[in-house]
């Protein structure tokens, strides 16, 4: 064995003790990794020693891994409104076992996240979890999420949340939109879109394709995702002229054009930012026919999406609603643009999208089915997948974890990524406007609180009832073994998830 | 190959001996589907013995009682979440043919008004002694659902727009009754009409690509969205062949050996999907003069129900080359040639 983990200790304990020799470090702030040795004590991350030549010998990437503990920008935690789905308390749980130390919550709670009120309920429920993992909270940019009538916009950036968003709905109205980017953008906050023409996706259940016409569902054309992106990306343009902090953000691309279009702006110069979500990186709309296979195994050598029925790829029945989602898995081909895009930085960072349903909303057809993946737990199985497919190096992976959506939060004037106060100025109306989002820095830095996540790469664990902390089992990897178990997640010095320990894994 | 299923006229005491007394010709395939959701599952030899087994209970239909033992006992419930009639009615004489107890629940009028789910119905009809399921619902799919939490077998009567593996068998049988030689090779076949939102379409797709059927997919460009694709696909789908798409309703018809039609609806209109019923007519519509560039032989068939003057006009659907009612005798008895089946009683069954 590589490293060494101290016993079993309680969540949120602070880490007194812990020492890993001779483990794989990944530090993407440092842009460095190799083999390495950490220690922590009483919570602070006391030092990181590089081992050089013979001491470094026989110390490889496929063994233990540390690296910094993981931020997911995009994530539903379904409380207040939805408990039976998912609470803070079990979210944060997930989050945890899935290597994420800092979670920003989606607004599109019941009520919706649209003033400080809701605010409030969300973070005493955070507190009261007793979890360390950071949750940070995007406000709704509508009140009610109903796209007609800005939400407290300048209330809700003064109590301290990251973002707005609409999520699971876009901003339909381009006047909207405008105001939204102008005034967020006063208050050094970006609009984070869900980009969907919603006109084109109505009764929508699958992605529009070969797969959708074979088993006679509804197709959501990608064009409603791409005009989507085409039609922000104009409307900040003409917005950065009258407020150069306006910022957008287009979560959960899906689509190559969508992708393609956010690569010729940041050539522009636009200030856009993307994540993508594991699921579109990973699994292709061949799934609800029945295949099994990574999305990039079903590419021909040429990169052309293969036939699961030619090739007698089925190897589950068709129609499980856990693959549907909003946006729906695209082809393989999309599948490939998306982790593209992550590999080579168009696609800043890898957001989850973590969207739990119970049994009751997923065990019913298709076409009824919510939309939702329970995605947190897997995200970093699934990444590694690919590392070992050769589709992603492991540098690149963790990079999309931490400091891809590190950026992502720094490139907020309003947000402050680690250290530092928030950029100042006029924040409009007089107050201050600025947050310290994220306490810690992401990286593996001597003298700061501890903030890791340590994996062993040798070992795979299996995904299913027993061993997931969300109460979203609605994952379409439930059964499957996927590389890596997470052995243990330090957030700001203090346990949030231990193997074997108190909330592990069966 | 001969079926022996039974004497007709009521069930005498000693039936059950009749049951076990089934001779099975030795080459004959055993059936081993528990369920039929839809014909991409069945293969060429399944194929033929669904339709030998029609054979035999076509010829149960033409005895004066047309009715045997063979499911006695059994419990056939069927469960409607469409509106429908004639299939719905064909399924409950199929089964009261083969002397089944059916249970027959249109959606409309149960508990899934109460808000019901598809699970708690099927896990409530098994528990009231469904032994096989008949379901016909709105979304693609739904019967897949339905298998997984039924005990028994399931038989799909049409998943909105995904399937209808009984129309297309009873499709495939009334075309070869019809044709010269009995067989599909070969032949073109023309389908006319919505194929984007048909079930009927679908499900023919497999199984006429299976039986090497020449097969032509005709109508505006709207309602054939995303058929290229799958029309390119196929000739390298292990066990199918190539068809055919077109918007160019005289290269469809050219020549052609059957023509079928699909009822276009008006919630096309409203969909945008297009200019108006008259439009369609006149550009789509199977007229005698259109039907004049087919073969003189030419097999008309409809899946019913019928809207004269638009799909089809009306004194083609009365024309003598027109075999639509023999396609609604025929459903009975593919229906009950798959329930038998689905039943085990044949062979060495599930």
């Amino acid at each position: 064995m590589n490293g060494s983990v101290a016993p079993a200790r309680r969540v949120g304990e602070v880490v007194a003790e812990l020492e890993i020799s001779r483990a794989w470090l990944v530090d993407p702030a440092a842009g460095r990794e190799g083999p390495g040795e950490i220690v922590v004590s009483n919570g602070v991350l006391e030092a990181v020693t590089w081992l050089e030549g013979a001491e470094a010998e026989g110390v490889g990437p496929d063994g233990i891994v540390v690296a910094p503990g993981f931020i997911d920008l995009h994530a539903h935690l379904r409380e207040p409104g939805n408990e039976d789905a998912e609470t803070i308390a079990s979210g944060l749980a997930a989050a945890a076992h899935g290597g994420f130390t800092t979670v920003c919550l989606m607004p599109n709670t019941e009520p919706a996240l649209d003033e400080p009120g809701v605010l409030a309920r969300v973070r005493a429920a955070a507190t009261a979890s007793g979890s360390p993992v950071e949750a940070l909270a995007h406000g709704a940019v509508t009140v009610g999420r109903a796209g007609e009538q800005l939400a407290a916009l300048g209330e809700l950036a003064d109590a301290g949340i990251v973002g707005f968003s609409d999520d699971g709905a876009c901003v339909a109205s381009p006047t909207i939109l405008r105001s939204a980017l102008l005034y967020a953008g006063m208050l050094g906050r970006p609009v984070i879109d869900h980009a969907e023409l919603a006109e084109l996706t109505r009764g929508a259940e699958a992605n529009e394709g070969y797969v959708a016409t074979v088993l006679g569902l509804r197709g959501w054309p990608a064009a409603a995702e791409v005009a989507a992106v085409e039609r922000d990306l104009a409307v900040l343009a003409d917005v950065l002229r009258d407020e150069p902090r306006a910022r957008l953000h287009l979560t959960h691309l899906s689509t190559a054009g969508a992708l393609a279009a956010v690569r010729r702006a940041k050539a522009a110069g636009l200030p856009v930012t993307c994540d993508v979500t594991p699921h579109h990186v990973a699994l292709s709309d061949e799934w609800l026919a029945g295949a099994r296979r990574w999305a990039w195994e079903a590419l021909d050598a040429d990169g052309v999406a293969r036939d699961p029925w030619v090739d007698g790829a089925l190897a589950a029945g068709p129609y499980d609603t856990s693959l549907r989602v909003n946006p729906p898995l695209r082809g393989p081909e999309d599948a490939a643009a998306c982790l593209a895009a992550l590999a080579e930085g168009t696609a800043d960072a890898l957001a989850t999208d973590h969207a739990p349903h119970t049994q009751v909303d997923k065990e019913v057809e298709f076409g009824l089915a919510a939309n939702g993946i329970s995605g947190l737990e897997t995200a970093l199985g699934v990444l590694l997948a690919a590392v070992e497919a050769g589709r992603l190096t492991l540098a690149r992976a963790i990079a999309a974890l931490t400091t891809g959506p590190a950026a992502v939060l720094g490139s907020w004037p309003g947000v402050v990524a680690s250290g530092g106060e928030a950029g100042g100025g006029r924040a409009g109306g007089g107050r201050a406007g600025g947050i310290r989002a994220l306490a810690r820095p992401r990286g593996l830095v001597e003298g700061a609180p501890a903030d890791l996540v340590v994996f062993d790469r040798s070992d795979r664990w299996l995904v299913g009832p027993g061993s997931l902390a969300s109460k979203g089992r609605n994952t379409p990897l439930l059964g499957r073994e996927l590389p890596g178990r997470i052995l243990l997640t330090v957030a700001g010095g203090r346990i949030a998830w231990e193997d074997g320990g108190t909330g592990s894994d069966g | 190959m001969t079926l022996e299923i039974g004497p007709s006229g009521p069930p005498a005491a000693s039936a059950p001996a009749a049951e076990a007394a089934i001779p099975v010709s030795a080459e004959a395939p055993a059936w081993r589907h528990r369920h039929l959701l839809d014909v991409d599952v069945l293969d060429r030899s399944e194929i033929e013995l669904v339709m030998s087994t029609t054979d035999a209970m076509r010829e149960v239909l033409a005895r004066p009682i047309a009715k045997v033992p063979a499911l006695r006992g059994r419990n056939v419930t069927i469960l409607f979440y469409e509106a429908s009639t004639r299939t719905r009615v064909s399924f409950e004489v199929a089964a009261k043919n083969l002397s089944a107890d059916v249970v027959n629940i249109a959606a409309a009028t149960s508990s899934v008004t109460k808000g019901e789910s598809l699970v708690d119905t099927i896990r409530t009809v098994e528990a009231l002694g469904a032994q096989m399921l008949v379901i016909r619902h709105a979304v693609s799919g739904a019967p897949y659902l339905a298998a997984a939490h039924f005990g028994g077998s399931v038989l799909n009567g049409g998943d909105g727009w995904h399937a209808h593996p009984t129309q297309a068998l009873l499709d495939l049988y009334t075309m070869r009754e019809h044709l010269p030689g009995g067989s599909v090779a070969g032949r073109k076949v023309v389908i006319l009409g919505d194929i984007l939102h048909s079930r009927v379409a679908r499900s023919n797709i497999w199984s006429l690509t299976a039986a090497g059927a020449d097969l032509w997919l005709c109508g505006p460009a709207t309602l054939l969205r995303g058929f290229e694709r799958w029309a390119a696909a196929s000739p390298r789908i292990p066990g199918r062949g190539r068809f055919q798409v077109t918007s160019d309703l005289d290269a469809a018809l050219a020549g052609a050996d059957v023509v079928m039609a699909l009822r276009i609806q008006r919630e096309r209109m409203a969909g945008g999907l297009l200019p108006s019923l008259r439009e369609y007519a006149a550009r789509f519509g199977l007229t005698r003069e259109r039907l004049a560039a087919a073969k003189p032989e030419v097999v008309v068939m409809h899946p019913g129900p019928m809207n004269e003057g638009v799909e089809i006009a009306p004194d083609v659907a009365t024309d003598p080359r027109s075999v639509i009612t023999n396609q609604v005798t025929n459903g009975v008895a593919v229906r009950m040639a798959l329930l038998y089946l689905l039943a085990g009683v044949h062979g060495a069954g599930r």
